[in-house]
């Protein structure tokens, strides 16, 4: 038998009504994706093309038009498919007149954690965000990444198989997205699932290991990583310590070459920041070209 | 590693962990600094005539003692009504605009656990406020009552009235002093001040600002207060005896079954401040209804908020 996915989302559809005047506006269009255990799953695309509502609707906030959203095999829509979940939204903002040891003691709670094992996981959070000096202090006081931390304790607190991080590093300086970099990928270490919707691609291109690329509500284009970002129509060619001579060879027959050490040979990449761009720009000339028919 | 909630349809404690929650914020929001001012307002009144009060030479010199009353549960009700409308309105459309409600949302937290956490919340910091405020009008009628009673006591010696005229001429000064009734006023406006609550809750979950919500449970609180004169002049006969048409009692039935009764709890109230008799059956009953109403608003906001997108 299969596993079960972490994340199925099957042709989701999600409109949003207009004014009296209409203009209602459909944010997701007959999206699906599937999300394995274990795995790091990379959503992006330019502002307003659905991440985020499709991300919603993974988590139940906004009811599907169409479709269906499960984790991992329980409909969304249901409470109790949430207790895999940790949710990380953009900029969190939590309650501020609590201290951080308080915040994440208070959604342990909300999960049914008490007592010892629940001060223990408290520590426990704080250490692996690197807060356990600020475990006192309100929130009220806290810089961008330090809230973003404590969001990631509070997302894990409950020791979630699913961890759906939206834009885990905005507005936090490189220090700080390198730690949470570091936190995404020990959670990845661990077995947990990641879904993250990211603007830094850079970023998805290093932790992820598959990504969807989404515009204007539906999804362009998904797969591996690596598949993704490889170009087929071309080879490349790495050498190691090879003279000047032979480059020059190699540039005129590479295939008679016979000294040097061909250490690998496979498909150059292009970043994933041209996979995105070239896939936004297409899926817009595209539409453009159907208006005007 | 931990015993978890069911996620079944309401769970008490999770309810419980959002109140609790509720409570420390308002508590940490320092919303307790208003009790400050009351509190010298109501000892304040100890040094404060009423304007018909002439002395114990005086017909009634209860008054004053009424009027001490009147003006205590006058400023219990203000303060509780505004508290419940302004806390409740706050809460909900801060926890959206935050975002804070999606992190809430995302556990395994259902949406009625939520908003009974956040009305149970108010509804506990409200009893707080009134229990301290509610010590503090017994305590400067306490001494009120003594002073009033001396000096009725003497001044009745001095005109000669009799030993037993003047015990029953303080008897009934000291009536008007705090009793198990006076508790009952304050009783009849901590459950208008809960369900005030429970309307700006509802309110708040479909109000697209504070500002409307605000305003909206202020226009109910309104209602509320005068809709038995309304259902007075829409149920009975005009002055020229003419019956009220079928639009008047659907529109009057419709007031009386969306908008509270709040005339009743202000009729405890009076009937405290002048020292009436107040059944514990009548106390029983304002209870019941006040838990009803309370349940109806409840559940009418979680089909809304059931619904609700963020």
């Amino acid at each position: 038998m299969s596993e079960v996915p972490a994340v199925q989302v099957n042709r989701l559809v999600k409109d949003f009504k207009g004014s009296f005047r209409g203009g209602g506006i459909r944010a997701v269009d007959e999206v699906s994706l599937s999300i394995a255990p274990g795995e790091v799953y990379g959503l992006i695309g330019p502002n307003g093309s659905g991440k985020s509502t499709t991300m919603k609707a993974v988590l139940g906030l906004v009811k599907p038009t169409a479709g269906s959203c499960a984790i991992f095999g329980r409909d969304s829509s249901k409470v109790d498919s949430r207790m895999e979940v940790g949710f990380l939204p953009e900029n969190p903002y939590f309650y501020k007149h609590l201290s951080a040891a308080e915040t994440v003691s208070f959604y342990g709670k909300l999960c049914g954690m008490r007592g010892a094992a629940l001060k223990a996981r408290v520590n426990e959070m704080l250490e692996l965000v690197g807060l356990e000096e600020a475990r006192h202090r309100r929130l009220r006081g806290f810089s961008k990444g330090m809230l973003q931390r404590i969001g990631l304790a509070q997302a894990l607190v409950q020791d979630p198989r699913l961890v759906v991080l939206d834009e885990p590093t905005a507005g936090v300086d490189p220090t700080g997205s390198r730690q949470i970099r570091d936190l995404i990928l020990d959670l990845k270490g661990r077995g947990i699932t990641v879904f993250l919707c990211s603007h830094l691609l850079e970023q998805v291109q290093e932790i992820c290991d598959r990504v969807g690329i989404i515009h204007r509500g539906k999804m362009v284009n998904e797969g591996n990583l690596e598949e993704l970002t490889s170009m087929q129509d071309r080879t490349e060619i790495i050498l190691q310590d090879a003279p000047p001579e032979l480059l020059e060879q190699i540039r005129n027959l590479v295939d008679q070459a016979n000294k040097g050490e061909l250490v690998s040979e496979g498909h150059p990449r292009s970043s994933l920041e041209s996979l995105f761009l070239k896939e936004t720009i297409e899926a817009e000339s595209k539409q453009k070209a159907v208006s005007v028919k | 590693m931990s015993d978890r909630l069911g996620t079944s349809f309401f769970s008490p404690r999770r309810a419980g962990i959002i109140a609790l929650s509720t409570v420390t914020q308002l508590v940490r929001m320092k919303v307790f600094y208003f009790l400050a001012p009351i509190a010298l307002l109501f000892v304040g009144l100890q040094f404060f005539d009423v304007f018909w009060y002439e002395g114990p030479e005086a017909s009634q010199p209860q008054q004053e003692l009424m009027m001490h009353k009147n003006l205590c549960l006058g400023t219990m009700m203000l303060f509780s009504s505004l508290f419940a409308i302004v806390s409740t309105a706050l809460l909900i459309p801060g926890d959206i605009e935050d975002r804070t409600l999606y992190t809430i949302l995302c556990k395994p937290v259902p949406r009625l656990d939520y908003l009974v956490g956040k009305l149970l919340g108010v509804i506990s910091v409200i009893f707080v406020a009134m229990l301290v405020m509610d010590i503090l009008m017994v305590v400067t009628l306490h001494y009120r009552t003594q002073a009033v009673s001396a000096e009725l006591g003497e001044y009745l010696g001095a005109i000669g009235w009799g030993e037993e005229e003047v015990r029953q001429g303080q008897a009934e000064v000291v009536s008007h002093g705090p009793s198990l009734i006076l508790q009952y006023g304050v009783l009849a406006h901590f459950f208008k001040a809960s369900i005030i609550a429970a309307v700006a809750l509802l309110i708040s979950t479909f109000s697209t600002s504070t500002l409307f919500t605000i305003a909206s449970s202020v226009m109910i609180w309104i209602i509320g207060a005068v809709q038995s004169l309304a259902r007075e002049g829409l149920f009975t006969k005009g002055e020229y005896g003419v019956e009220p048409g079928m639009v008047d009692r659907i529109l009057g039935t419709i007031i009386s079954l969306v908008f509270p009764d709040f005339q009743l709890f202000e009729s405890v109230s009076d009937g405290a401040a002048r020292a009436m008799e107040i059944g514990v059956f009548d106390m029983l009953h304002l209870g019941g209804l006040t838990f009803f109403y309370i349940a109806i608003y409840t559940v009418l906001s979680w089909f809304v908020f059931s619904d609700k997108e963020f």
